[in-house]
């Protein structure tokens, strides 16, 4: 990662973190509040490829852990996880995959994100993360942090390919002058 | 779009990281101080940017709730009409109770609990998980006098203890957590049970310690025991008996209870700075 995309990406997920602590923590659908940390891990994998897709998980996973009274580190360790997942999903299908995929894709992946939370803390930290509640948080949490995929997609992009696409703008308008 | 290659590295980054996120769930599941400094430290940083976006989204917070909840305020509102009617019908037996309730204070020597110091403090957050709704958060920390395991109060009763405290911020978790437990003894006798959460929305449960041959009887106060052990002082009212259940084989009364402490709608709360003698901040929630 270059130091502008650090710095961006920085940015992005201080503003997603406190939108999630200050607005969503009290704007819930049945109790429940949209993940959009996770959200943003998924957008990352999607955007970054493996490598910054982990690197940016694990740090909005360790953003958020400061703020739970899971320990630290567990979120961090899921959303690392699937940030690389997505990045190797993305690098497996093709580039000019419709909108549409690419939402389901990022549901798919926010959903799996939730259950390794769970599951790692089961296993490794919290033993009290699975309730009766977890399927409600699944299905409505998802769809919930579903409504936000096409604006962490867009900021994922302005982190990841702004350069990029600048670059190629320049290169196809010298094209076209010649 | 533009996907970048993947290469072996990126498998090696995620093993680092991977590590990392264990080490980390490791040092802090230790209590590992530098880590509970670090987060406090990050959380410090961040603080002033969460103050300026409270200040913008409450409106919006706000609005959104007296939307959302209007129809359960509807029934809270028809409900607590109900519960009027039958706290005006067992008024008498309440009176007796506050009367007990006195008489116990005196007898184990808790005459000076009123001179307790406290501090009030604004809820800033509810519970910012969805896995963990036991939490909120209030506007004061360290220095203001807060420690952790210190006992908080509303309305009521005790709905919590400290957890976690940081400067200028704290984290309460409530008593209805299935994993906190409380020393509790019904006004009247001496009998201590463990009294522990049951869930967002549930009734508390004592479980443990009172004998079956305990007199006790339905509306009859829960207060905290103050034993040494615990870290809550005591005399302070929990719940309310709402059904008492015989465990015949293990010879004890399970005593479902409602807590008298307000837990929704909370702008403030009263944190106790009352730390036992023996208490240590190992953040148990015993």
């Amino acid at each position: 990662m270059t130091f502008l995309r650090v710095v961006k990406a920085g940015v992005v997920l201080v503003i997603l973190l406190i939108l999630q602590l200050e607005l969503f923590a009290s704007i819930r659908f049945f109790g429940v509040m949209p993940e959009l940390m996770l959200g943003a891990a998924v957008a990352s994998g999607w955007h970054g490829g493996p490598n910054d897709g982990a690197i940016m998980g694990f740090a909005s996973g360790f953003l958020v852990d400061l703020y739970l009274a899971s320990p630290m580190g567990l979120s961090a360790l899921s959303y690392a996880l699937i940030g690389y997942l997505l990045g190797i999903i993305s690098e497996l299908i093709a580039e000019d995959v419709e909108r549409i995929v690419r939402t389901v894709i990022s549901l798919v992946g926010i959903v799996l994100g939730l259950i390794t939370f769970v599951l790692f803390g089961e296993l490794i930290a919290e033993p009290n993360l699975y309730n009766k509640n977890f399927g409600k948080i699944l299905v409505v949490g998802g769809l919930y942090t579903g409504l936000f995929i096409p604006v962490l997609h867009f900021l994922m992009e302005w982190v990841f390919h702004q350069s990029n696409y600048r670059n190629s703008q320049i290169a196809m308008a010298r094209v076209q002058r010649n | 779009m533009a996907v970048p290659q993947r290469s072996s590295g990126s498998r090696f980054t995620l093993a680092i990281l991977l590590l990392t996120s264990v080490t980390l769930i490791s040092l802090d599941a230790r209590g590992y101080e530098p880590l509970a400094n670090l987060r406090k430290a990050t959380t410090a940083i961040i603080q002033p940017f969460r103050n300026i976006a409270s200040t913008v989204f409450d409106p919006v917070a706000d609005a959104w709730e007296s939307l959302s909840e209007g129809d359960t305020l509807e029934k809270e509102n028809a409900l607590l009409r109900e519960q009027l009617s039958e706290l005006l019908e067992y008024r008498v037996t309440t009176e007796g109770a506050v009367e007990e309730l006195a008489a116990l204070r005196t007898q184990l020597d808790l005459e000076n609990l009123g001179g307790q110091e406290t501090i009030v403090a604004e809820i800033t957050a509810r519970s910012v998980s969805n896995f963990d709704p036991y939490i909120i958060e209030i506007g004061k920390g360290t220095q203001s006098g807060i420690r952790e395991g210190m006992a908080v109060v509303s309305v009521g009763g005790l709905i919590g203890r400290i957890e976690d405290p940081g400067l200028r911020s704290s984290r309460v978790r409530l008593i209805t957590d299935p994993n906190v437990n409380v020393g509790v003894l019904a006004v009247g006798t001496n009998e201590i049970g463990i009294l522990s959460g049951g869930g967002v929305g549930q009734p508390l449960k004592v479980s443990d310690g009172i004998p079956v041959s305990t007199d006790v009887e339905i509306g009859s106060i829960m207060v905290t025991s103050g034993s040494e052990r615990s870290p809550y002082p005591g005399g302070f009212a929990v719940g309310t008996i709402l059904e008492i259940i015989v465990d015949e084989i293990n010879l004890e009364k399970e005593l479902v209870v409602a807590p008298t402490g307000q837990l929704e709608n909370l702008e403030f709360v009263t944190v106790i700075l009352y730390q036992p003698a023996n208490s240590d901040s190992g953040g148990g929630r015993q």
